[in-house]
């Protein structure tokens, strides 16, 4: 999706809409049922989803206001999830011409790859400021179950995304059918 | 086309450096321990909020409805109350051991503990933090409720935590758990101190006791009263596993926290007269550091 910021204004409420609902879903309801231990990172799947299907000058102001949406919910604040977000999209630009998003299959390996990369900068961000190794590892396995939960939703979240966003005539990462 | 394309590079490139920069500055300045909501985060986190809480009072209004009156229609409600009636009691008989050994101990300072009252605020938890890294419980009671900064959060079993993020409703909890919180804390048995410190879901760590201090499995962990935040007696949790190595100076001591943050519903806000002051003394040092900020700039006017 090319063109003006104005032209992002109405995907971009909807797609704010989605976060704020699945927060709510993540942080009210889940542990009411009692998963206490695990968090489902649905900021993360959607800024991927930006970074595989948008192409846009406005990408990175895109990402700061859903990760600014996501602090609300989380003490976690926008500042970590902006930096791991603007840095796998310039590396997604790169690596267009070798990706595709042509299958389900390849969409949750995909997703999968590149979340192991958003925890790789978490982690080396987190390790900068805290010095701690032990936490890194005790958040990798909890990174494990729930990034694979979210990749396998990747492919029906992309769908409603593609909608939203008018990007269903890209069948993968910037190349036309 | 190309130039078209070109500009539109640069411009990615400009905000990217921008927003990227930014997002560091803020992440270096960002304090791990207290975070100062703005009126804006304030408005949001105050629409947000009710929706949680919406998604908790459906939650229970279903589970009422199942556990006392399709499963079972009275039995169920007196066990909870019964239950509610027990914790009350245990954590009665803990407190009067804890003040008569503390009377034993203190026999001279009869001044000891005087004034300081608490006001109790009782909280319903709506919401968990929406990343697993961090351990921070969302509750319905805010500024508008009297709630403040750095107020200790309880519960009838011990410690929950205390205040981290605050808005006119609603209020975030750093939990024991979390490892950005850190308690001054005191095996009761042995008076050894150490600092606890948020390690996992269950768990949390003694640093920095003593590798001499003879702790036993079971012994219970109380807060110190260093620190200015929690009051004294009460109780975090039970030393449930320790390792001493032939070398260093400290021991390794596990905790597991005496509330079950995976069932937690309510708890209590504990707030001294002190807080009060504090806040009043703080409020009077912003007014006074913007009249300074205002006389400044009329000076440089002057010039």
């Amino acid at each position: 999706m090319r063109g003006s910021w104005i032209n992002l204004l109405r995907p971009l409420g909807l797609t704010l809409l989605i976060l704020v609902l699945f927060e709510v879903l993540s942080t009210a309801f889940f542990p009411m049922i009692g998963f206490t231990k695990y968090r489902l990172p649905f900021n993360i799947l959607i800024i991927l989803y930006l970074g595989f299907k948008i192409e846009n000058p406005f990408l990175a102001i895109l990402i700061f206001i859903l990760q600014y949406a996501h602090s609300f919910f989380s003490i976690e604040g926008w500042e970590m999830g902006t930096i791991a977000g603007v840095l796998i999209c310039i590396v997604i630009s790169y690596l267009k011409d070798l990706l595709h998003l042509s299958s389900s299959i390849m969409t949750i390996l995909v997703t999968q790859m590149f979340q192991l990369l958003w925890f790789v900068i978490i982690s080396t961000i987190l390790y900068i400021k805290t010095d701690d190794l032990s936490y890194i590892l005790e958040k990798f396995w909890r990174f494990l179950p729930e990034s694979i939960v979210i990749s396998l939703l990747a492919p029906i979240l992309f769908v409603v995304l593609d909608a939203i966003w008018q990007s269903e005539q890209r069948s993968g990462l910037g190349d036309s059918v | 086309m190309r130039l078209v394309e070109d500009r539109d590079r640069r411009k990615r490139v400009v905000i990217n450096i921008v927003v990227l920069l930014a997002a560091f500055i803020c992440v270096a300045k960002r304090s791990s321990t207290l975070h100062q909501t703005s009126t804006f985060e304030n408005l949001l986190i105050d629409s947000f909020a009710p929706l949680q809480n919406s998604v908790n009072t459906i939650r229970s209004n279903i589970s009422n409805f199942f556990t006392h009156y399709v499963a079972n229609i009275s039995a169920s409600k007196e066990n909870g109350e019964i239950r509610k009636k027990i914790d009350d009691l245990e954590s009665r008989i803990f407190n009067l051991n804890e003040l008569e050994k503390e009377n034993l101990r203190l026999k001279n300072l009869l001044e000891f503990g005087k004034g300081v009252g608490y006001k109790k605020v009782l909280a319903q938890v709506v919401a968990w933090d929406a990343s697993s890294d961090f351990r921070v419980l969302r509750i319905n009671k805010g500024l508008k409720d009297g709630v403040l900064l750095q107020a200790p959060v309880v519960t009838s079993v011990g410690l929950v935590g205390y205040i981290y993020r605050l808005t006119d409703h609603f209020a975030d909890i750093l939990t024991v758990l979390d490892n950005n919180n850190r308690v001054d804390g005191l095996i009761q048995r042995v008076r050894a101190h150490g600092i606890v410190e948020g390690y996992s879901n269950e768990k949390s760590l003694m640093k920095y006791v003593s590798r001499t201090e003879p702790i036993i499995l079971g012994d219970v962990v109380i807060t110190s009263g260093l620190g200015n935040i929690y009051p004294k007696g009460i109780r975090v949790g039970n030393v449930t596993k320790i390792e001493r190595e032939s070398y260093g100076i400290t021991q390794y001591v596990e905790i597991t926290p005496a509330v079950d943050f995976g069932l937690l519903e309510e708890v209590v806000i504990l707030l001294a007269e002190g807080d009060e002051q504090k806040r009043r003394e703080r409020e009077a040092l912003d007014q006074m550091e913007e009249s300074d900020d205002a006389s400044a700039k009329l000076k440089r006017a002057k010039r």
